[in-house]
């Protein structure tokens, strides 16, 4: 039976094969969504998806882009605000 | 022209988007090289944004007219550019006492008339002679 705390679909079913030959199922923790552009909503590039524990873990530089707006805007919007910034 | 030397301009892309710089020269088509809030470096044309001043500033101008230019704009964040060869202190190199290759004739010479396995043995022979 399986027990209860495992019934959550928060978690994943995950069929793993044991040495010895048989299967066993066994309940993962998901991973959380990559981050996404807060203007157009595509996904970013060079952020990892990782949970808060490994991130604690993981330096900054790691985590981010070196770019004005880093983890919150995509190169292209970006651009586009700065244009209509110098503009105005 | 647009991106004529002295142009005020905007960096749009890179790690120093939203940096303020001027033109110092312009060689080719699509490069510029500039300077100011942004290192001193080759830029593409399309991840610069022009703005409307013009700095009357002479052609591949040194970086201390380029900072007194920006400091009059009112560019943020200016470091003096040093030269980087007159900064950094070169170590004292160790000199080596280098091994002189000897001459072909040499050669020759060097190598030991009796080699040293021949040598014991003869020794050997002679303990062994004086024994008896």
């Amino acid at each position: 039976m399986v027990a209860g705390r495992h019934k959550s679909r928060t978690l994943k079913r995950v069929h793993k094969r044991m040495p010895g030959g048989s299967t066993k199922l066994t309940f993962q923790k998901r991973k959380p969504k990559s981050a996404k552009c807060s203007k157009c909503g595509i996904e970013l590039k060079g952020i990892p998806r990782l949970n808060t524990a490994k991130a604690k873990n993981t330096a900054k530089s790691k985590k981010t882009v070196a770019r004005a707006y880093g983890g919150v805007l995509c190169a292209n919007c970006l651009r586009m605000k700065l244009k209509a910034q110098a503009r105005a | 022209m647009l991106f004529e030397i002295g142009r005020v301009c905007l960096k749009i892309a890179g790690r120093d988007a939203g940096k303020k710089c001027i033109v110092i020269d312009n060689p080719g088509t699509n490069t510029v090289l500039i300077d100011g809030e942004t290192r001193r470096r080759k830029c593409n044309v399309k991840h610069l944004e022009p703005l409307d001043k013009v700095v009357s500033i002479s052609k591949n101008a040194p970086p201390a007219q380029v900072l007194k230019a920006g400091e009059e704009l009112g560019f943020k964040g200016l470091v003096e550019q040093k030269n980087k060869k007159e900064e950094k202190p070169t170590a004292p190199k160790k000199q080596k006492a280098k091994k002189q290759a000897p001459a072909k004739g040499a050669k020759q010479q060097a190598k030991p008339a009796v080699s040293p396995k021949k040598a014991k043995e003869e020794k050997a022979e002679e303990e062994d002679e004086s024994a008896e």
